[in-house]
Protein backbone atom coordinates (compact mmCIF):
# COMPACT_ATOMS: atom_id res chain seq x y z
CA UNK A 1 0.00 0.00 0.00
CA UNK A 2 1.45 3.15 -0.84
CA UNK A 3 2.74 5.00 2.31
CA UNK A 4 2.95 8.91 1.99
CA UNK A 5 3.66 12.19 4.67
CA UNK A 6 1.16 14.99 5.69
CA UNK A 7 2.07 17.27 8.24
CA UNK A 8 5.20 15.00 8.29
CA UNK A 9 2.79 11.91 9.74
CA UNK A 10 2.72 9.03 7.77
CA UNK A 11 -0.38 8.37 6.25
CA UNK A 12 -2.13 5.78 4.11
CA UNK A 13 -2.81 7.12 0.45
CA UNK A 14 -5.55 4.02 0.23
CA UNK A 15 -6.97 2.45 2.09
CA UNK A 16 -6.56 -1.44 1.88
CA UNK A 17 -10.05 -2.26 2.04
CA UNK A 18 -11.00 -0.18 -1.70
CA UNK A 19 -8.12 -2.65 -3.24
CA UNK A 20 -10.13 -5.58 -1.62
CA UNK A 21 -13.08 -4.40 -2.79
CA UNK A 22 -11.92 -4.01 -6.49
CA UNK A 23 -10.39 -6.90 -6.53
CA UNK A 24 -13.57 -9.13 -5.29
CA UNK A 25 -15.58 -6.84 -7.80
CA UNK A 26 -13.27 -7.92 -10.79
CA UNK A 27 -13.29 -11.71 -10.02
CA UNK A 28 -16.87 -11.50 -9.78
CA UNK A 29 -17.33 -9.68 -12.76
CA UNK A 30 -15.31 -12.88 -14.56
CA UNK A 31 -17.40 -15.11 -12.59
CA UNK A 32 -20.54 -13.52 -14.14
CA UNK A 33 -18.88 -13.25 -17.80
CA UNK A 34 -17.54 -16.69 -18.49
CA UNK A 35 -19.97 -18.77 -16.12
CA UNK A 36 -23.69 -16.73 -14.96
CA UNK A 37 -24.14 -15.12 -18.65
CA UNK A 38 -25.72 -17.24 -21.40
CA UNK A 39 -24.40 -17.70 -24.48
CA UNK A 40 -25.74 -15.30 -27.05
CA UNK A 41 -27.47 -16.89 -29.96
CA UNK A 42 -26.12 -14.97 -32.81
CA UNK A 43 -23.07 -14.02 -31.89
CA UNK A 44 -21.79 -17.11 -29.83
CA UNK A 45 -19.03 -16.70 -27.13
CA UNK A 46 -17.26 -14.00 -29.02
CA UNK A 47 -20.54 -11.35 -28.08
CA UNK A 48 -18.69 -11.70 -23.87
CA UNK A 49 -16.05 -9.28 -25.21
CA UNK A 50 -19.25 -6.95 -24.90
CA UNK A 51 -19.04 -6.84 -21.36
CA UNK A 52 -15.77 -5.34 -21.01
CA UNK A 53 -15.76 -3.45 -23.97
CA UNK A 54 -18.69 -1.69 -22.93
CA UNK A 55 -17.72 -1.53 -19.34
CA UNK A 56 -14.57 0.37 -20.65
CA UNK A 57 -16.32 2.65 -22.92
CA UNK A 58 -18.18 4.09 -20.24
CA UNK A 59 -15.31 4.27 -18.07
CA UNK A 60 -13.21 6.14 -20.83
CA UNK A 61 -16.29 8.95 -20.97
CA UNK A 62 -16.26 9.47 -16.43
CA UNK A 63 -12.73 10.00 -17.02
CA UNK A 64 -12.86 12.25 -19.81
CA UNK A 65 -15.45 13.91 -18.19
CA UNK A 66 -13.34 14.08 -14.87
CA UNK A 67 -10.67 15.72 -17.41
CA UNK A 68 -13.43 18.33 -18.52
CA UNK A 69 -14.45 19.38 -15.09
CA UNK A 70 -11.25 19.49 -13.61
CA UNK A 71 -10.10 21.51 -16.10
CA UNK A 72 -12.33 24.16 -16.05
CA UNK A 73 -11.86 24.40 -12.35
CA UNK A 74 -8.27 24.68 -13.04
CA UNK A 75 -8.33 27.53 -15.31
CA UNK A 76 -10.76 29.54 -12.88
CA UNK A 77 -8.75 28.56 -9.56
CA UNK A 78 -5.24 28.06 -10.71
CA UNK A 79 -5.20 25.24 -8.03
CA UNK A 80 -1.98 22.60 -8.55
CA UNK A 81 -4.94 19.73 -7.24
CA UNK A 82 -7.08 19.90 -10.19
CA UNK A 83 -4.55 20.26 -12.75
CA UNK A 84 -3.13 16.80 -11.23
CA UNK A 85 -6.67 15.39 -11.10
CA UNK A 86 -7.33 16.23 -14.62
CA UNK A 87 -3.81 14.89 -15.99
CA UNK A 88 -4.01 11.47 -14.18
CA UNK A 89 -7.55 11.17 -15.75
CA UNK A 90 -6.71 11.95 -19.35
CA UNK A 91 -3.97 9.33 -19.02
CA UNK A 92 -6.94 6.65 -17.59
CA UNK A 93 -9.23 7.82 -20.04
CA UNK A 94 -6.39 7.09 -22.85
CA UNK A 95 -5.84 3.45 -21.16
CA UNK A 96 -9.22 3.07 -21.44
CA UNK A 97 -9.73 4.43 -24.74
CA UNK A 98 -7.24 2.26 -26.02
CA UNK A 99 -8.85 -1.05 -24.68
CA UNK A 100 -11.90 0.04 -26.44
CA UNK A 101 -9.98 0.10 -30.04
CA UNK A 102 -8.26 -2.76 -29.47
CA UNK A 103 -11.47 -5.43 -28.32
CA UNK A 104 -13.78 -3.31 -30.95
CA UNK A 105 -12.05 -4.84 -33.86
CA UNK A 106 -11.61 -8.31 -32.29
CA UNK A 107 -14.83 -8.57 -31.64
CA UNK A 108 -15.85 -6.98 -34.70
CA UNK A 109 -13.93 -9.16 -36.86
CA UNK A 110 -15.54 -12.47 -36.98
CA UNK A 111 -19.14 -10.28 -36.86
CA UNK A 112 -18.78 -8.10 -39.47
CA UNK A 113 -15.96 -9.78 -40.95
CA UNK A 114 -13.53 -6.51 -40.49
CA UNK A 115 -11.00 -5.59 -37.95
CA UNK A 116 -11.96 -1.95 -39.00
CA UNK A 117 -14.63 0.50 -40.75
CA UNK A 118 -14.45 3.99 -41.13
CA UNK A 119 -17.64 3.63 -39.38
CA UNK A 120 -18.35 7.19 -37.48
CA UNK A 121 -18.73 5.88 -33.99
CA UNK A 122 -15.27 4.31 -35.01
CA UNK A 123 -13.44 6.93 -36.43
CA UNK A 124 -14.71 9.78 -33.32
CA UNK A 125 -13.55 7.53 -31.17
CA UNK A 126 -10.52 7.29 -32.82
CA UNK A 127 -10.45 11.24 -32.95
CA UNK A 128 -11.48 10.99 -29.26
CA UNK A 129 -7.89 8.84 -28.58
CA UNK A 130 -5.49 11.44 -30.74
CA UNK A 131 -7.04 14.42 -28.93
CA UNK A 132 -6.08 12.99 -25.05
CA UNK A 133 -2.79 11.38 -27.08
CA UNK A 134 -2.29 14.77 -27.74
CA UNK A 135 -3.32 16.10 -24.38
CA UNK A 136 -0.69 14.44 -22.57
CA UNK A 137 2.24 14.97 -25.18
CA UNK A 138 1.46 18.72 -24.05
CA UNK A 139 1.81 17.47 -20.61
CA UNK A 140 5.46 15.85 -20.93
CA UNK A 141 7.00 18.92 -19.31
CA UNK A 142 4.85 18.89 -16.14
CA UNK A 143 6.89 21.97 -14.85
CA UNK A 144 5.88 24.34 -17.31
CA UNK A 145 2.82 26.43 -16.20
CA UNK A 146 1.82 27.34 -19.52
CA UNK A 147 1.64 24.16 -20.47
CA UNK A 148 -0.62 23.23 -18.37
CA UNK A 149 -3.00 26.13 -18.95
CA UNK A 150 -3.04 25.10 -22.82
CA UNK A 151 -3.37 21.34 -21.97
CA UNK A 152 -6.46 22.19 -19.70
CA UNK A 153 -7.91 24.11 -22.72
CA UNK A 154 -7.55 21.00 -24.81
CA UNK A 155 -9.02 19.17 -21.97
CA UNK A 156 -12.20 20.96 -22.42
CA UNK A 157 -12.55 21.32 -26.52
CA UNK A 158 -11.48 17.34 -26.59
CA UNK A 159 -14.76 16.65 -24.32
CA UNK A 160 -17.41 17.69 -26.88
CA UNK A 161 -16.64 14.19 -28.42
CA UNK A 162 -17.95 12.27 -26.36
CA UNK A 163 -21.17 13.41 -26.77
CA UNK A 164 -20.67 13.22 -31.02
CA UNK A 165 -19.80 9.77 -29.87
CA UNK A 166 -23.12 8.79 -28.24
CA UNK A 167 -25.15 10.52 -30.77
CA UNK A 168 -23.15 8.77 -33.63
CA UNK A 169 -24.13 5.52 -31.81
CA UNK A 170 -27.91 6.47 -31.86
CA UNK A 171 -28.58 8.70 -35.04
CA UNK A 172 -25.33 8.14 -37.50
CA UNK A 173 -25.01 4.22 -37.33
CA UNK A 174 -23.24 2.16 -40.18
CA UNK A 175 -21.74 -0.81 -39.09
CA UNK A 176 -21.61 -0.18 -35.02
CA UNK A 177 -24.59 -2.10 -32.88
CA UNK A 178 -27.35 0.41 -31.95
CA UNK A 179 -27.51 0.89 -28.39
CA UNK A 180 -28.81 -2.04 -26.19
CA UNK A 181 -28.75 -1.35 -22.34
CA UNK A 182 -31.01 1.46 -22.64
CA UNK A 183 -33.04 1.87 -25.93
CA UNK A 184 -35.44 4.48 -26.46
CA UNK A 185 -38.17 4.35 -24.50
CA UNK A 186 -36.29 3.74 -21.80
CA UNK A 187 -36.34 -0.23 -22.50
CA UNK A 188 -33.19 -2.78 -22.51
CA UNK A 189 -32.40 -4.83 -24.93
CA UNK A 190 -30.36 -7.59 -22.45
CA UNK A 191 -31.96 -10.07 -21.05
CA UNK A 192 -31.77 -10.25 -16.86
CA UNK A 193 -28.60 -12.51 -16.46
CA UNK A 194 -26.40 -10.21 -19.08
CA UNK A 195 -27.91 -7.37 -17.76
CA UNK A 196 -26.78 -8.22 -14.38
CA UNK A 197 -23.96 -9.22 -15.63
CA UNK A 198 -22.76 -6.02 -17.52
CA UNK A 199 -23.87 -4.16 -14.57
CA UNK A 200 -21.47 -6.19 -12.42
CA UNK A 201 -18.67 -5.45 -14.83
CA UNK A 202 -19.22 -1.82 -15.37
CA UNK A 203 -19.37 -1.68 -11.30
CA UNK A 204 -15.94 -3.38 -11.39
CA UNK A 205 -14.46 -0.80 -13.91
CA UNK A 206 -15.79 1.98 -11.79
CA UNK A 207 -14.04 0.74 -8.77
CA UNK A 208 -11.11 0.26 -11.37
CA UNK A 209 -10.97 3.63 -12.21
CA UNK A 210 -11.30 5.58 -9.24
CA UNK A 211 -8.21 3.20 -7.49
CA UNK A 212 -6.07 4.00 -10.51
CA UNK A 213 -7.05 7.46 -10.72
CA UNK A 214 -5.55 7.88 -6.88
CA UNK A 215 -2.62 5.82 -7.47
CA UNK A 216 -1.84 8.00 -10.60
CA UNK A 217 -2.62 11.25 -8.65
CA UNK A 218 0.15 9.99 -5.74
CA UNK A 219 2.21 10.33 -8.29
CA UNK A 220 1.48 14.22 -9.83
CA UNK A 221 1.61 14.94 -6.29
CA UNK A 222 4.87 13.43 -5.58
CA UNK A 223 6.73 15.03 -8.88
CA UNK A 224 5.06 18.06 -7.96
CA UNK A 225 6.93 17.78 -4.49
CA UNK A 226 9.99 16.66 -5.99
CA UNK A 227 10.46 20.12 -8.13
CA UNK A 228 9.78 21.98 -5.02
CA UNK A 229 12.35 20.18 -2.80
CA UNK A 230 14.92 20.74 -5.45
CA UNK A 231 13.93 24.15 -6.05
CA UNK A 232 14.77 24.19 -1.77
CA UNK A 233 18.13 22.41 -2.86
CA UNK A 234 19.27 24.75 -4.99
CA UNK A 235 18.45 27.65 -2.87
CA UNK A 236 20.40 26.38 -0.01
CA UNK A 237 23.63 25.39 -2.58
CA UNK A 238 23.86 28.61 -4.28
CA UNK A 239 21.67 31.18 -3.10
CA UNK B 1 -16.51 -23.37 -28.98
CA UNK B 2 -16.35 -20.45 -32.32
CA UNK B 3 -14.31 -18.03 -32.37
CA UNK B 4 -12.69 -19.22 -28.87
CA UNK B 5 -9.23 -17.41 -29.90
CA UNK B 6 -11.16 -13.92 -30.42
CA UNK B 7 -12.34 -13.69 -26.64
CA UNK B 8 -9.03 -15.35 -25.49
CA UNK B 9 -7.12 -12.33 -27.19
CA UNK B 10 -9.53 -9.76 -26.45
CA UNK B 11 -9.22 -10.60 -22.36
CA UNK B 12 -5.70 -11.40 -22.72
CA UNK B 13 -4.76 -7.92 -24.05
CA UNK B 14 -7.24 -6.30 -21.24
CA UNK B 15 -5.38 -7.83 -18.75
CA UNK B 16 -2.15 -7.88 -19.61
CA UNK B 17 -2.86 -4.15 -20.16
CA UNK B 18 -3.94 -3.33 -17.17
CA UNK B 19 -1.48 -5.49 -15.21
CA UNK B 20 1.29 -3.31 -16.75
CA UNK B 21 -0.24 0.04 -15.79
CA UNK B 22 -0.96 -1.20 -12.08
CA UNK B 23 3.20 -2.46 -12.14
CA UNK B 24 3.91 0.96 -14.07
CA UNK B 25 2.50 3.27 -11.42
CA UNK B 26 3.72 1.09 -7.86
CA UNK B 27 7.00 0.99 -9.38
CA UNK B 28 6.66 4.88 -10.36
CA UNK B 29 5.31 5.71 -6.84
CA UNK B 30 8.14 3.71 -5.28
CA UNK B 31 10.85 5.48 -7.38
CA UNK B 32 9.61 8.72 -6.30
CA UNK B 33 8.89 8.04 -3.17
CA UNK B 34 13.23 7.07 -2.51
CA UNK B 35 13.92 10.52 -4.68
CA UNK B 36 12.31 12.66 -2.30
CA UNK B 37 13.33 11.12 1.13
CA UNK B 38 17.11 10.70 -0.87
CA UNK B 39 16.39 14.78 -1.33
CA UNK B 40 15.09 15.70 1.81
CA UNK B 41 18.50 14.09 3.55
CA UNK B 42 20.37 16.29 1.15
CA UNK B 43 18.52 19.34 2.24
CA UNK B 44 18.93 18.75 5.92
CA UNK B 45 22.66 18.16 5.25
CA UNK B 46 22.86 21.21 2.65
CA UNK B 47 21.00 23.25 5.79
CA UNK B 48 22.92 21.53 8.83
CA UNK B 49 26.10 22.55 6.57
CA UNK B 50 24.93 26.16 6.06
CA UNK B 51 24.20 26.60 9.69
CA UNK B 52 27.34 25.08 11.07
CA UNK B 53 29.80 27.41 8.96
CA UNK B 54 27.57 30.65 9.99
CA UNK B 55 28.14 29.57 13.33
CA UNK B 56 31.90 28.72 12.78
CA UNK B 57 32.06 32.28 11.49
CA UNK B 58 30.78 33.93 14.38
Amino acid sequence: MAVGQRNGRPVNLWPGWYAMLTYVAMVAALWCIFVYAPTEKAQGIVQRIFYFHVSSALTMFVAFFVVFVASIIFLWKHADWWDHTAMSAAELGVLFCTLVLITGPIWGRPIWGVWWTWDPTLTLTLVLWLIYVAYLMLRADATDPRRARFAAILGIVGFIDVPLIRWSIEKWRNLHPEPVIVQSGGTTGLPPAMMLTFLVSLAAFLLLFVFLLRQRMAIARRRHELEVLRHKVDEALFG
Amino acid sequence: MKNFWYLFSAYTIIWTALWAYVVYLSQANRALKQDIEALQAQLDNVIAGNDASREGGV
